[in-house]
């Protein structure tokens, strides 16, 4: 028996082009709905972490996760131009308003007071990575070493290919800031910073510039990459001071 | 060739321009659409790879790797070191080595291996390319600078000419008048929409700003359970008299 809902195309070949259209256009609604559907599911089955972090308060009195985040498992890698990330090639400067500047080498970033510490990362994208334990060297040890002048505001942390993130004195010297070389027990993979990198917890993750090759002490502010870009100059997640 | 033609060439001319300028537009919208396909499957093909950079690498696929071999002692020299390292793991020799503090680093051209001497943990770290995505996101970001400048600049009036002379193409119940207005109407008021929606780019900033001010407001602790609630008095305040009015 013919399926009464659809026209008798053999006897009206002229709606032949217009059924066509009408079956492929409810054919890629549905398929859109149900993909969207399954994307929201997914996204919402897996994401216990999240809830269970939410619930979550730390020691200042701010929730565990900044608003609009989300927690995973492992960093993302969110591009930029790499560094040769190979120990042998590193060095780190440490000048600008200082007394002593001073330039290090892997081997000598080793020698220094190192610091080991469990910490939240929260990207500007809207992941978040918590308790993640970074192994370096504090940037107060550094600022301490070089001889901060009594004038300095901000910290510059350079990196290969020119990219800098600016971070007001008083954050970057705070005790959970350092140049981080270890990740969980691990060295950076290359897309994350390799060898190392700095790592400020309390800031968007843009902060924490990858591939380090400087940490300048400056008495004026001087916007990095991203902030020239349109983000946010200070970037406090719980604030979300994601754009300018 | 008709005596009025022939009078009046520039009115000629205009005839001829408005008869055919349909077909022309068309013509060249059809070859700009086949010199903007390789473009444009570049740009959407890298567009969605790069917009969900948060959920994966676009770029390459990684791996680490973890393995265990014997205690490596502080004590034992460099090169000893480097070559009971590499024995053990049984690699060929690495392209660069480096020992600092308890870690020994054998690099390799595709992979790096970091010994930790003291609890002879080895963590293999290592990535191979996704090559059209790596190719098409390094022109999508424009990251050679240079000429590609100026192909993006040409691409980008390529397509406001794809799109502009699209509303044009097509005369009557399916041209702009009809079909084409209520389907541009709809496309160009998806973005509107979501800007109005979201607030645009300062609504972030100004929630942030609420934020911030709420936070800063002073607001009494809450007593504890077992407190009492102490009742403030209700104070009524006195009535507000009229101002006089102004002498005339």
């Amino acid at each position: 028996m013919r399926d009464t809902r659809t026209p008798d195309l053999d006897r009206y070949p002229e709606l032949h082009s217009r059924w066509n259209r009408r079956t492929f256009i409810q054919g890629a609604a549905a398929g859109t709905a149900l993909l969207a559907l399954g994307g929201a599911l997914y996204r919402l089955a897996g994401d216990d972490l999240t809830r269970a972090a939410r619930a979550e308060a730390r020691k200042d009195g701010r929730p565990r996760l900044p608003p609009g985040q989300r927690v995973i498992r492992q960093l993302r890698n969110m591009g930029g131009d790499e560094g040769p990330g190979d120990v042998k090639s590193f060095r780190l400067r440490v000048h600008g308003a200082v007394t002593t500047p001073f330039e290090l080498d892997y081997a000598a970033l080793l020698k220094l007071p190192q610091a080991e510490q469990s910490s939240d990362v929260h990207c500007v994208t809207g992941w978040s990575r918590l308790d993640a334990l970074f192994k370096g060297v504090r940037v107060s040890t550094l600022a301490e070493k070089a001889g901060v002048k009594g004038d300095v505001r901000h910290v510059i942390f350079e990196s290969h290919h020119g990219y800098t993130a600016n971070v007001p004195f008083p954050e970057a010297t705070a005790p959970n800031v350092m140049v981080s070389y270890r990740m969980d027990g691990k060295p950076f993979a290359i897309e994350h910073g390799a060898p190392v990198r700095a790592i400020v917890p309390d800031l968007y993750f843009w902060k924490s510039a990858k591939w380090l090759t400087g940490v300048r002490f400056v008495v004026r502010d001087e916007p990095g990459y991203w902030e020239v870009r349109g983000y946010h100059n200070h970037a406090d997640p719980w604030a979300e001071e994601r754009y300018g | 060739m008709s005596d009025a033609a022939a009078s009046d060439p520039e009115g000629s001319a205009w005839m001829a321009i408005k008869k055919r300028w349909r077909s022309w537009l068309r013509a060249v919208h059809r070859d700009a659409g086949y010199l903007a396909v390789g473009l444009t499957v570049i740009y959407a093909v890298s567009g969605l790879a790069i917009n969900h950079i948060a959920d994966w690498d676009p770029n390459f696929v990684s791996y680490t790797r973890e393995r265990t071999i014997a205690p490596i002692a502080a004590e034992v020299p460099d090169d000893v070191a480097i070559a009971e390292a590499t024995k053990a793991l049984g690699v060929g020799p690495p392209r660069s080595t480096y020992r600092a503090g308890d870690e020994i680093h054998l690099e390799f051209d595709d992979r790096k291996l970091v010994v930790y001497g003291d609890s002879g943990t080895v963590i293999e770290q290592g990535r191979s390319s996704r090559f059209f995505l790596r190719v098409a996101n390094w022109l999508h970001y424009n990251r050679g600078k240079k000429a590609w400048t100026y192909v993006a600049d040409i691409y980008a009036l390529l397509l406001l000419y794809l799109a502009i002379s699209g509303i044009f193409m097509i005369k009557g119940k399916k041209g702009f008048k009809w079909r084409g207005a209520s389907m541009v109407a709809l496309g160009a008021a998806v973005p509107l929409i979501y800007v109005v929606w979201s607030g645009g780019p300062s609504a972030s900033n100004r929630a942030a700003l609420e934020a911030a001010r709420t936070e800063a407001r002073p607001s009494a602790p809450a007593p504890a359970a077992d407190e009492p609630i102490e009742r403030m008095p209700v104070r009524i305040p006195p009535p507000v008299t009229p101002p006089a009015p102004a002498p005339p």
